[in-house]
């Protein structure tokens, strides 16, 4: 996505990465990270904040730093790291709390164009995978890499 | 590269930070690993990757 993002760091298998938000609350580390699942090639994205003090990393905090798009699009950009290092990878994403779902939805829906050029997209709803479509309350999502 | 033209480009580039290695053997966010486990053991993939390509 053609968005302003936040420089990234990463650890050389790029299942880890992070960044700094910026905004009115100050800066907060966020991390992401691609953990393995029961599925060959199947990996699990998830983010949260990195406390500079305890060390532990909160992922149902919402930080409301004023910047969730580039939050998101640098969270997105990630995705490109690691499926152009793991081609035949599948990315699996859901939301906790629900805001991160509704966020998670509200940034494929805006950019789903430029999203579908480079990746096959899935939605979750009733025990079934279907093609992404907008509006549509799915309780997780799936990438590919085309 | 400009911060201007970095973020034009979708893969981005990633300065390498080894410190962050201890994470990827933490169970971070392990919640939402076993719930991805428990709804991949229940449906599985999408049904025919070549239906969506």
């Amino acid at each position: 996505m053609k968005l302003p993002k936040y420089p990234l760091k990463a650890e050389k298998s790029l299942m880890v990465f992070e960044f700094t938000s910026d905004g009115p609350k100050g800066q907060i580390r966020k991390l992401v990270k691609y953990s393995e699942t029961n599925l060959k090639d199947m990996y699990n994205l998830a983010f949260g904040d990195r406390d500079e003090e305890s060390g532990e990393i909160d992922d149902k905090s919402i930080s409301n730093n004023g910047d969730s798009d580039m939050v998101l699009a640098t969270v997105v950009s990630t995705v490109y790291a690691f499926t152009e290092r793991y081609p035949d990878s599948w990315v699996f994403a859901t939301g906790s709390p629900k805001a991160r779902t509704r966020l998670y939805r509200r940034g494929l829906t805006k950019y789903l164009l430029e999203i579908r050029r480079d990746f096959q997209v899935f939605g979750l709803i009733d025990d079934e995978w279907e093609p992404f479509e907008k509006d549509v309350n799915y309780e997780a999502f799936l990438v590919k890499r085309k | 590269m400009n911060i201007k033209e970095l973020n034009k480009k979708k893969t981005p580039i990633v300065t390498m930070d080894e410190s962050l290695k201890k994470f990827k053997k933490q169970p971070l966010f392990q919640d939402k690993v076993d719930k991805a486990n428990e709804i991949l053991r229940k449906v599985g993939l999408p049904k025919s990757k070549k239906q969506y390509s």
